[in-house]
């Protein structure tokens, strides 16, 4: 018996190396990278409410989706589990500890005031996303901005369909109602 | 907070989806969307995100896909290497632990035998197998047949134990 026997992979290596083929190739990736990264760039910023957070998971959230051999399902398919893996990053940042460190924090953060950012957060669905829970959030955009079903979502989030249905009752109430208080509140002032 | 349903609701979903609301529609629903609060919060929601959805669309910064492909492959291969290395951790492991255990068991087995070891130890000096002249002497070995066992396996374990913290200590 010898050492190559025992271990034939160690000799060749090539049933390991086999595996590093990605799932899909270059130009078929960039076609789906170009269909879907800026509906999940919006997503993951509208949601964390941090744009640089927002094109670091985007980044993550794609090399995972193409690592995961999940790609030969379809592109709807592969869309949506690219919105799960975006939602589970999430879920994970907001658990981490929080830093306090002048390097964690982002850069919109130290802007002069001037630029896209400001001027969205003055617009009325961002002041009312800020109020709402980031569960809640992610539920509301789902719905209604990439208007998937509550079947979906609860595939995206790992809720129940059944839970997933209520908590978007509740937050989409919740929201409509601070969207009114600051249509009226805006229409005050003017 | 109860959940109450509307008829109405999924009509209106589907309009809004379509970008049929409200111009495509009857004075009926609209009316209808006007007096129903569940409706009214759908439009004014789903409207709200579905321009928010194009603004932030438009600010997005994306890299390139390349760049993205490469990082996924170079994880996928490093994934890969990781894989074809763990057998080679486990024959180190499997050797470190033979190589152990078998020099305990030559300590084990001279400490048994030897009560003639130690008194052998005692005694070293006075044997003719310590004087340099006598080493070279076959006839020398023979008579003192325990001290050639003792220099041959000690000899052996250090062999074997250079063998195995080589190949424990080679990848680091």
């Amino acid at each position: 018996m010898t050492w190559e026997y025992v271990l034939p992979k160690i000799d060749t290596g090539e049933a390991a190396l086999a595996a590093t083929e990605l799932p899909m190739d270059n130009d078929a990736f960039a076609q789906f990278y170009e269909r879907s990264a800026r509906s999940l760039w919006a997503y993951l910023a509208r949601v964390s409410g941090d744009p640089a957070l927002a094109d670091d998971l985007m980044q993550e959230s794609y090399v995972r989706l193409l690592c995961a051999s999940r790609l030969d399902e379809g592109e709807i398919v592969s869309r949506r589990y690219l919105f799960r893996i975006a939602t589970n990053l999430l879920r994970d940042h907001w658990r981490r500890p929080k830093s306090t460190s002048i390097e964690e924090l982002p850069e919109e953060l130290f802007s002069t005031g001037d630029g896209s950012a400001s001027l969205d957060s003055k617009a009325m669905l961002g002041r009312a996303m800020a109020l709402m829970r980031p569960r809640d959030r992610q539920l509301l955009w789902l719905a209604h901005a990439e208007a998937y079903s509550h079947h979906e979502i609860a595939e995206i989030t790992g809720l129940g369909k059944a839970s997933v249905r209520l908590l978007l009752f509740r937050a989409r109430r919740k929201v409509a109602g601070f969207l009114r208080d600051q249509g009226a509140g805006d229409r005050t002032e003017i | 907070m109860t959940l109450k349903s509307c008829t109405h609701e999924r009509e209106v979903t589907a309009l809004l989806q379509s970008g049929h609301w409200p111009l495509a529609c009857g004075p009926e629903l609209r009316a209808h969307v006007d007096a129903c609060s569940r409706c009214s919060d759908l439009v004014l929601v789903t409207q709200a995100f579905q321009q928010g959805r194009v603004a932030s669309e438009g600010r997005a910064r994306l890299n390139s896909p390349g760049v993205v492909w490469w990082r996924a492959q170079l994880r996928q291969r490093n994934t890969a290497l990781q894989q074809i290395a763990r057998p080679i951790q486990g024959a180190q492991i499997f050797a470190l632990i033979v190589s152990v255990v078998v020099a305990v068991g030559f300590v084990v087995s001279q400490a048994r035998h030897g009560l003639g070891w130690l008194s052998w130890w005692s005694g070293l000096r006075q044997t003719q197998a310590f004087h340099l002249e006598t080493l070279w002497s076959f006839g020398s070995m023979t008579s003192d047949w325990s001290l050639a066992v003792l220099i041959a396996g000690f000899g052996a374990l250090v062999l074997l134990s250079g063998v195995v913290l080589y190949l424990a200590f080679e990848r680091k």
